[in-house]
């Protein structure tokens, strides 16, 4: 089947029944989505799935036919996105494996919600776990990216 | 990523400056063999290549506590180097990058050792390498090396104005006799330490590009995905994989230690032809253990008669006898997993007679020589790549990630990565083991503490983790940082009494403290109220002998506004603990919203002596007080059949982005004192803390975690 990621149409020859997630990871080599938990808990795994962040790992590669996908290594060009750079200038992450996600998160609420409350952004990001516990400064950045 | 170049070799052709450590061995080494050396051939390194680019061969790995980049500033603060031209590598495990503590050399992250443990190693290093370059750029510039300056990644003559870069003076500077002795510069001219830079870990952990071990990829290489036992320790007895087998994409499926591993072509496959496998489990000794077994071994340990005495100072039974009052309380905690973001996995590939391991560790000698066992190989034979976890917090100090990944390989013949889920993360246990305490003191007229006991009971870490560390039936962790509290309170007693069930446990972050800190501080207040005291005020007065942990208690209370009034609805606790080296005082505001208990804001004030990375510092107490605080709340790993219960974030809950405090931290240093550790003692205060406000706003002592158990839904 043909996925669109990134902008660019990949073809791959698998189950249908495999979560986008381990496509990525195993099939694309693209390791920047992580597994956290397998059952949407965590967010690791966070993606766009044509603008919505999704939990890549419960989602079937073959609900995707005609969808754009994005990850976090098209998220912005060189890691250029405002919620990247934001990332760096308030220093968020700590172990890092969960930030992709965070990110991805976060990219989808600052489209559609380009100044979200603190209501909103609570409401956003409470499906993305961080065990080194970096929220703090994750709502720091979403501020400082929404120009607040 | 795609490994396919031998380090050494690309070592070996770059004719790099090398310098070890000051560590006399390692010196003599270097020197012997007149280097390059090559990771893990000989000693730590700091690597200066042709092009200026400075390799840093740090002892530690980055789990997120930031000690590569730390080490770096002070790298760079010593040797003149530009930090933004210093990468980080971790070497296979050898003798340098060893940390001698008692009864223990071995190479490892842990116990916030980090910064504390390598500061002046590191500086020494680094003084020397400047004083290598120094002596090279002293002959091609013809001046006293007394005239010259190394800043900013060069060697400047001033009186002159010439100049030249790091890089242009490597080849002659690695020719340069290492020198024993090279004069630290003074730490007022520090620039960075102190400071702080930007993390370097930081910009490719934002754009997806870090490489933790869950996404090595070798040419050639399967996953496997173990069914492991259910029951602690257990094992397959036999298994029937005809059905997984028969699964497109399947390889093969194998016995390894615990269990069965499913080799395929993804992982996908691997974990859905795992369902396909039937395994028969041996029978196990605790297949019938469960929660309730366990308190009741606990609370038996409570009332013990023997108990294993950590310290017994004073006269205990005339302060009881004198007693106009007393005041007893009994305590509770869980089992608790760690439950890193990145769960285990271990790749391993045979390529001629070595065999090579990447894995997220902490612990690399323990894993080196459980490596060799398992594979029944000498160490020698073995490299270890440690690759940068997805959270560690103790998880990886233990080997048992490993086996399963090396049976298979050995049994498939080719490169595999062995993977674990969610629930094989937390359900293999390797926990904070549950305890109760029994905590006791007595009262004069005047509401004065004249003695106090402490008695923990429960499950010893130590026998599971480290068994040679237990003597007399007393586990160090246990009654971690009791004997050594700073309070005055008369006649003490510390003791243990092991109630042991053979459920694995290791070191969570802060250990002992996580517990003990709870008990104690929770207890304290218990005291407070007793003796018609202000919880702040009783504490000043247990530390008015002591100037330092006072100014601890202090600011934590004076940035809080602990006299200003809260809002209707908020009430607010403190708790004061030291652990690490470090005196840590937390006071926390809560309230209760829709029948659950809310931690507005945490003030922190910690003095670890002196503070290296502040930016850093604050991290770690942010994410700590998070970990402690997610914890106390909703974690517990309840025990039915010999299995844990709770196995993936549905039913262990972690603390989540909606329910977490506002974190204001307060950094104190205290100069001429040993330096203490950042990365733990954010930790243990903070249960007290919300606990003790949550008395405050209910009325209601929580002695058992988690506080949302205690909580009316």
């Amino acid at each position: 089947m043909k996925l669109d990621i990134n902008g660019q149409v990949r073809e791959v020859d698998v189950d249908p029944d495999m979560p986008l997630l381990w496509v990525l990871r195993d099939t694309l080599a693209m390791t920047g989505t992580k597994y956290g938990c397998g059952i949407a808990q965590c967010g690791a795994c966070t993606v766009h799935v044509d603008g919505v962040a999704t939990r890549a790992c419960a989602t079937p590669v073959g609900t995707l036919d005609g969808a754009r996908i994005t990850t976090i290594e098209g998220l912005g060009a060189q890691g250029q996105h405002p919620l990247q750079k934001a990332w760096i200038e308030a220093q968020v992450p700590q172990c890092g494996f969960c930030q992709s996600g965070q990110i991805m998160q976060a990219a989808a609420l600052l489209k559609d919600n380009p100044k979200p409350s603190d209501a909103d952004i609570d409401a956003a990001m409470a499906g993305n776990l961080c065990r080194c516990g970096t929220y703090q400064r994750i709502r720091d950045a979403i501020r400082r990216a929404a120009g607040a | 990523m795609t490994i396919a170049i031998d380090r050494r070799g690309l070592l070996r052709a770059s004719g790099v400056l090398v310098v070890a450590f000051a560590l006399p061995a390692a010196t003599a080494r270097a020197q012997a063999t007149g280097a390059p050396a090559g990771p893990g051939n000989l000693t730590a390194f700091i690597e200066l290549r042709p092009d200026g680019h400075v390799v840093l061969w740090s002892p530690t790995v980055e789990m997120g506590q930031g000690t590569q980049t730390a080490h770096a500033m002070i790298i760079a603060d010593e040797m003149g180097a530009d930090p933004a031209r210093i990468s980080v590598e971790v070497p296979h495990p050898s003798d340098p990058f060893r940390r001698e503590l008692p009864g223990s050399r071995a190479m490892g992250s842990g116990g916030s050792w980090g910064v504390r443990y390598w500061y002046e190693p590191l500086r020494k290093a680094a003084a020397q390498a400047r004083e290598m370059l120094l002596a090279a750029a002293s002959d091609r510039l013809g001046v006293p090396a007394g005239e010259l300056v190394a800043d900013g990644g060069k060697v400047s003559h001033a009186a002159t104005g010439r100049s030249l870069g790091f890089g242009e003076l490597a080849a002659a500077a690695a020719a340069k006799p290492i020198p024993r002795e090279a004069a630290l510069r003074p730490e007022a001219q520090h620039r960075y330490v102190g400071n702080g830079i930007a993390r370097l870990d930081t910009p490719a952990k934002v754009d997806g590009s870090a490489r933790f071990a869950m996404d090595l990829k070798l040419p050639g290489m399967v996953y496997a995905y173990a069914v492991l036992s259910p029951v602690f320790k257990g094992d397959a007895e036999g298994f029937d994989a005809t059905e997984a087998r028969k699964i497109k994409g399947v390889v093969d499926v194998v016995k390894v230690p615990g269990g069965v591993a499913v080799a395929a072509d993804n992982s996908w496959t691997a974990m859905k032809a795992a369902e396909a496998v039937k395994v028969s489990w041996k029978a196990m000794p605790i297949d019938d253990l469960d929660s309730a077994k366990l308190g009741t071994m606990m609370r038996d340990g409570l009332a013990a008669q023997q108990a294993a005495v950590a310290k017994a100072e004073g006269e205990l039974n005339v302060a009881f006898a004198n007693a106009s009052k007393f005041v007893t309380a009994d305590y509770e905690v869980p089992y608790i997993a760690h439950t890193p973001m990145e769960a285990w996995n271990c790749t391993v590939r045979l390529t001629g007679d070595t065999w090579e391991i990447w894995a997220p560790v902490q612990n690399q000698d323990r894993i080196l020589q459980a490596a060799a066992r398992t594979l029944g190989v000498d160490a020698t034979r073995i490299r270890l790549h440690s690759i940068m976890p997805g959270g560690g917090y103790g998880r990886r100090l233990g080997d048992d990630g490993i086996h399963a990944a090396l049976v298979a390989a050995k049994a498939l013949g080719r490169p595999v990565k062995l993977f674990w889920k969610r629930e094989d993360e937390i359900g293999q246990g390797w926990y904070r083991p549950a305890q109760m305490a029994r905590l006791r003191a007595s009262l004069d007229a005047r509401g004065n503490m004249t003695g106090f006991w402490f008695r923990a009971a429960g499950p010893s870490m130590q026998t599971e983790f480290a068994p040679a560390g237990v003597r007399n039936n007393m586990d160090g962790s246990s009654v971690q940082n009791m004997a050594d509290c700073r309070y005055r309170w008369g006649a003490t007693r510390i003791d243990y009494a092991m109630r042991h069930v053979p459920i694995p446990c290791a070191p969570w972050r802060a250990v002992g403290a996580t517990q003990n800190a709870f008990f104690l501080e929770c207890f304290i207040d218990e005291v407070a109220q007793a003796a018609g005291k202000d919880p702040l005020a009783l504490r000043r007065e247990l530390l008015a002998h002591d100037a330092r942990a006072l100014r601890v208690v202090n600011a934590a209370a004076e940035r809080f506004g602990w006299d200003r009034p809260l809002a209707p609805g908020r009430a607010k606790g403190i708790a004061y603990f030291e652990s690490f080296g470090a005196l840590t005082a937390h006071v926390a505001e809560v309230s209760i919203e829709d029948k659950r208990p809310r931690v507005h804001r945490v003030v922190c004030a910690i003095d670890c002596g002196k503070v290296v990375m502040p930016d850093g510092a604050r991290q770690q107490m942010e994410g700590g007080i998070v970990m402690g605080l997610s914890a106390a709340m909703g974690e517990k790993v309840s025990i039915a059949r010999g299995r844990a219960v709770e196995t993936n974030f549905d039913s262990y809950p972690l603390m989540r982005f909606d329910e977490a405090p506002r974190v204001e931290v307060v950094l104190l240093e205290t100069p001429g004192v040993a330096m203490g550790g950042i990365g733990e003692p954010g930790l243990p205060p903070i249960s007290a803390a919300v606990a003790n406000a949550l008395f405050h706003l209910t009325g209601k002592r929580i002695r058992k975690l988690p506080i949302l158990d205690a909580m009316p839904t």
